[in-house]
């Protein structure tokens, strides 16, 4: 135990002595630093903004005037989509999925504006992020200390040396690797330490419901990354001839897993499921809305048979003898209709996201660094997942609020008298405000097994392959 | 050339043929070039059978309107069809147009900001601002991984290319021990390396020509008038930036350090170049330049009058309008017919003259963001020469802002059609449809500055690396 520490210790000393991996390490302080600092100010920045326009519209709402139920369904409100505070660690997709959304009777319409159409194409290059931090650049700093670990040892003949004093490899590869994680402890705690204190200041008000369980998640997956990456690097040191083929070798492993093959899952996930246009995709509800589901019921005939049953129900001859307005049932029905038309076709274009998607989950297997993307983008509540279940959310409420309009003007309204009824702020005030709480962490990690999985696996396999290595090393064998 | 850069040229050539694992490297590149050069023109060409589509969509609407003037009415469709081509109350917001930016030949190699804009709009005579803020469908997951094409290969992987060949071309000798024996030849160590780096520059500046001219030859024909200049461009570009990086390795050089040392140094390099640089200037330009679309979400709001009973609203409102467009007053039977759609016309046109102001402001800081940015891609060579790859391929935001006001003149010459038949209660006859609004961008001047002035930065940059290097390899080399 004593030796472990004493190794560390060493190992400590000579890479502060190195000036470049000291200044590697300052750089990335500052990076993180600077990150935090502009992921909370652009945090506030937007949050603001949504609050402020969230509030006036629904001021807007309630103040829309006496009118009659349908045409304030068609007036319809905005909901725009609220950062949450642990996306000033990941902003992950928020550049890139719509942000504001308007809710209207008969129309699904689709989030509005994407963030990165508002910069050059610079912005495809990535945005700053503490998450692109731990993810890419730290990773390349740890290659860089460890790159050398066994080698330099070998090279210069020390290896030889410790093991004539009967020190173990086994002791060795651990002693290096405590060495290179107290570092990157000791730079990256500063940064942790701010994380938590913005995370935990702004508990009570965010989308999040578990803010505490998912930086604690975090932590676990970061740290799990990064040991992969230190474990990993003294393998490849301690496998390797000299320092220069580890380095090389390390250094293919990094662009390959965090340049390359990211972009070529998600390319070859475009060309085996593609994408129906917005113009294709709205023909197709516009073709199921005018034939039926079954392609051969078309709206008259919907109608009719609606009528009919209504009729028959009540057993009256016409639908003004009935004891509401015909009009808001049928409106209403008209609206179920369209729903469930939409939602064919949504769950269609959903299936093809989803294989898309799943693509990316399953090539996370064989790459760490797309696992540890995935996982860090859930738990900071920026990924595909919680878009998603966003939409759903604001889609459930876009229906409630038709409903409601269409229920009151069958109650209150007569048939025939469109412009005859009009109702008023109490109406306005049954509908609740839009307010969106995310689904909690254990939820949204069971969609990423795989990528959860894949980080166990690899960090097995690391220490499998260290086992072996430390097991079969001879230091006189070059 | 004289007989030692020949023998320098043959031992390099030599040392090359024998070296498997690099031949395997420009092979592995090769191909990555030929999926990038698939690719692009896939994703391009998903989006022009879309324009297809579209375009042939519009062909068809506007023919059944012009074939209701000639044929028998039948029924009731036909009477209904004859009446939204002939009756300008139904026609200005039921004709739809389509503006279209069709991609440029070149687009399939830098795919840029295409794959996250409207490429197509179908306008009506309706609120524009209603019309213009949907999304085409997307996965943002792919949006985020962004698009494998040829300027990702020479950008991104053509740098990591020439950092394999060239870190080692001094350290290599002095640690497998050669370094004294150069040393005693009657060459500068100096000249040595610069043959050495030329060698190199030869074979991979000519494998990224080789693939260039590839995808230019095979997204397009180079000699027709509106390509020939863009190649061009694009070949010059892909050599300065190659330039660039031989440069950089060779000041990276000229400090005589261990291989180890040149090969953190250059992938330090490029990861500032290619990922903190523009990652930060990303980062500093949003919260600089903080921009919150919820204030334009607004202006989507399907609005209407507040009681299409109420002539006297109605009235009030195309009175209103008619102070912005005198040019429709003086009909006799202004008032009398067709109320309610001139009403409704008239609301939206004032909508959109309301909200235009918003949206200019808007437009306005996205330009400002963007003009600010540009100021600082000489920070980065590598963010420069994607930027010159979308402009020279017109998939830069520019771009798309030009199409943006494009469009807004468009749907104004849309409104013009049938307002001044709306208003002067004139009916839409067979003729008119020979002069129907066609859209139309112009081409953007600056365009030809901003590239040729980007490749200018980059011959500097390139210049100024290897000076650097050029006066400091001139110092001798301790043993």
């Amino acid at each position: 135990m004593n030796q472990l520490i004493f190794i560390a210790k060493k190992e400590i000393k000579v890479a502060i002595r190195e000036r470049l991996v000291i200044s590697l390490g300052a750089i990335i302080i500052l990076l993180l630093g600077v990150a935090l600092y502009a992921g909370y100010i652009s945090y506030r920045q937007q949050q603001q903004i949504i609050t402020q326009t969230q509030i006036e519209k629904r001021q807007e709402w309630l103040n829309q005037g006496d009118k009659h139920p349908h045409i304030a369904a068609h007036y319809g409100t905005f909901v725009f989509k609220p950062k949450t505070i642990l996306s000033l660690f990941d902003f992950g997709l928020d550049a890139y999925t719509g942000t504001s959304v308007y809710l209207e009777a008969h129309h699904q319409h689709e989030f509005m504006f994407r963030p990165a159409q508002d910069h050059s194409s610079m912005i495809r290059f990535g945005e700053l992020s503490a998450a692109l931090v731990l993810q890419v650049l730290v990773p390349l700093l740890i290659i860089f200390l460890a790159f050398a670990s066994f080698t330099r040892e070998r090279e210069s003949g020390t290896l030889k040396l410790l093991m004539s004093q009967g020190t173990s490899f086994n002791t060795l590869t651990w002693g290096k690797i405590l060495a290179y994680a107290v570092m990157l402890a000791v730079i990256l705690l500063p940064f942790l330490l701010g994380l938590v204190l913005l995370s935990v200041s702004h508990m009570s008000y965010d989308v999040i419901p578990d803010i505490t369980v998912r930086v604690a998640m975090l932590v676990l997956i970061y740290g799990l990354y990064l040991c992969f990456f230190i474990a990993f690097s003294v393998w490849v040191s301690l496998r390797s001839g000299s320092g220069r083929n580890a380095l090389l070798t390390l250094l293919t492993c990094w662009i390959f897993f965090a340049i390359l093959l990211p972009k070529t899952v998600a390319n070859l996930s475009e060309s085996f499921y593609s994408l129906p246009s917005m113009r294709e995709f709205k023909a197709q509800i516009d073709e199921t809305k005018r034939n039926g589901l079954d392609g051969k019921t078309p709206r008259s005939v919907r109608m009719a048979n609606l009528k009919k049953e209504y009729l028959e129900k009540y057993g009256v001859d016409s639908v003004q003898q009935l004891p509401f307005n015909f009009e808001g049932v049928s409106m209403q029905a008209g609206e179920e209709f369209g729903d469930q038309v939409y939602d064919y076709h949504l769950n269609n274009l959903r299936e093809i996201f989803h294989k898309q998607n799943q693509l990316g989950s399953i090539a996370s297997l064989f790459n760490p660094y797309l696992a540890v993307q995935h996982l860090s983008m859930a738990l900071s509540g920026t990924d595909i997942h919680t878009f998603i279940h966003f939409e759903e959310e604001v889609e459930r409420y876009r229906r409630e609020l038709v409903r409601k309009m269409n229920q009151d003007m069958a109650e209150n309204s007569k048939y025939g008298e469109f412009y005859g009824y009009k109702a008023g702020s109490d109406l306005w005030g049954e509908i609740e405000d839009f307010s969106y709480r995310a689904p909690t962490a254990w939820q949204l990690l069971s969609y990423y097994k795989l990528e959860l999985i894949s980080l166990m696996l690899w960090m097995a396999l690391t220490m499998v392959l260290l086992h072996v290595a430390n097991r079969k090393m001879k230091p006189i064998h070059e | 050339m004289n007989r030692q850069i020949l023998t320098l040229i043959r031992y390099e050539w030599k040392t090359f043929v024998r070296n498997k694992f690099q031949l395997l490297l420009l092979v592995i590149t090769f191909l990555f070039g030929l999926y990038a050069i698939y690719y692009g023109q896939s994703e391009i060409n998903a989006q022009r059978e879309t324009i297809n589509a579209v375009t042939a969509l519009e062909t068809k609407e506007f023919s059944q309107y012009k074939g209701s003037f000639t044929t028998e009415m039948e029924n009731q469709t036909q009477e209904q069809t004859h009446d939204i081509a002939s009756r300008p109350e139904y026609a200005w917001y039921r004709h739809g147009y389509h503006a279209i930016l069709p991609p440029h030949d070149y687009a399939p190699l830098a795919i840029g900001q295409r794959d996250l804009f409207r490429y197509y709009y179908r306008l009506t005579g309706t609120s524009l601002h209603y019309q213009l803020f949907e999304n085409e469908l997307a996965n943002p997951v792919n949006l985020l991984a962004g698009n494998f094409d040829l300027s990702f290969l020479l950008v991104y992987l053509f740098p990591l290319l020439i950092i394999a060949f060239c870190y080692g071309l001094f350290s290599s000798e002095k640690e497998s021990g050669t370094l004294a024996l150069l040393q005693i030849q009657a060459v500068s160590i100096r000249k040595i390396m610069l043959v050495r780096l030329a060698f190199y520059f030869v074979l991979i500046t000519g494998l990224a020509i080789f693939i260039s001219l590839l995808g230019l030859c095979l997204s397009g024909n180079p000699f027709t008038e509106e390509n020939m200049l863009p190649a061009i461009a694009w070949v010059i570009g892909t050599t300065l930036y190659c330039a660039f990086w031989f440069g950089l390795l060779f000041l990276i050089i000229s400090f005589k350090k261990g291989s180890a040392f040149n090969a953190i140094s250059a992938a330090g390099c490029w990861l500032l170049l290619l990922i903190v640089v523009p990652a930060v200037l990303n980062v500093i330009v949003t919260v600089k330049y903080p921009l919150s679309s919820a204030t334009l979400a607004g202006l989507t709001r399907r609005t209407g009058l507040e009681n299409e009973d109420d002539e006297e609203e109605s009235k009030e409102v195309i009175m209103e309008f008619l102070a912005h467009m005198p040019e429709l007053t003086g009909s006799d039977s202004l008032m009398k017919n067709n109320m309610l759609p001139k009403a409704y016309a008239a609301f939206t046109t004032l909508k959109d003259i309301n909200s235009q102001q918003e949206v200019d402001h808007y437009n306005d800081k996205v330009a400002k963001r963007n003009q600010w940015t540009s100021q600082f891609l000489w920070l980065s060579p590598a963010v420069n020469m994607q930027e010159i790859l979308a402009h020279i391929t017109q998939t830069d935001l520019n771009t798309f802002l030009d199409f943006q006001n494009a469009l807004a003149d468009f749907h104004e010459e849309i409104t013009d059609f049938y307002f001044t038949r709306l208003f002067w209660d004139r009916p839409i006859l067979l003729e008119d449809y020979e002069q129907l609004p066609v859209f139309e961008m112009s081409e953007d001047l600056n365009r030809g500055n901003i590239i040729w002035f980007g490749l200018g930065k980059i011959l500097i940059a390139a210049g100024l690396v290897f000076l650097v290097g050029f006066f400091r390899m001139r110092k001798g080399v301790k043993q």
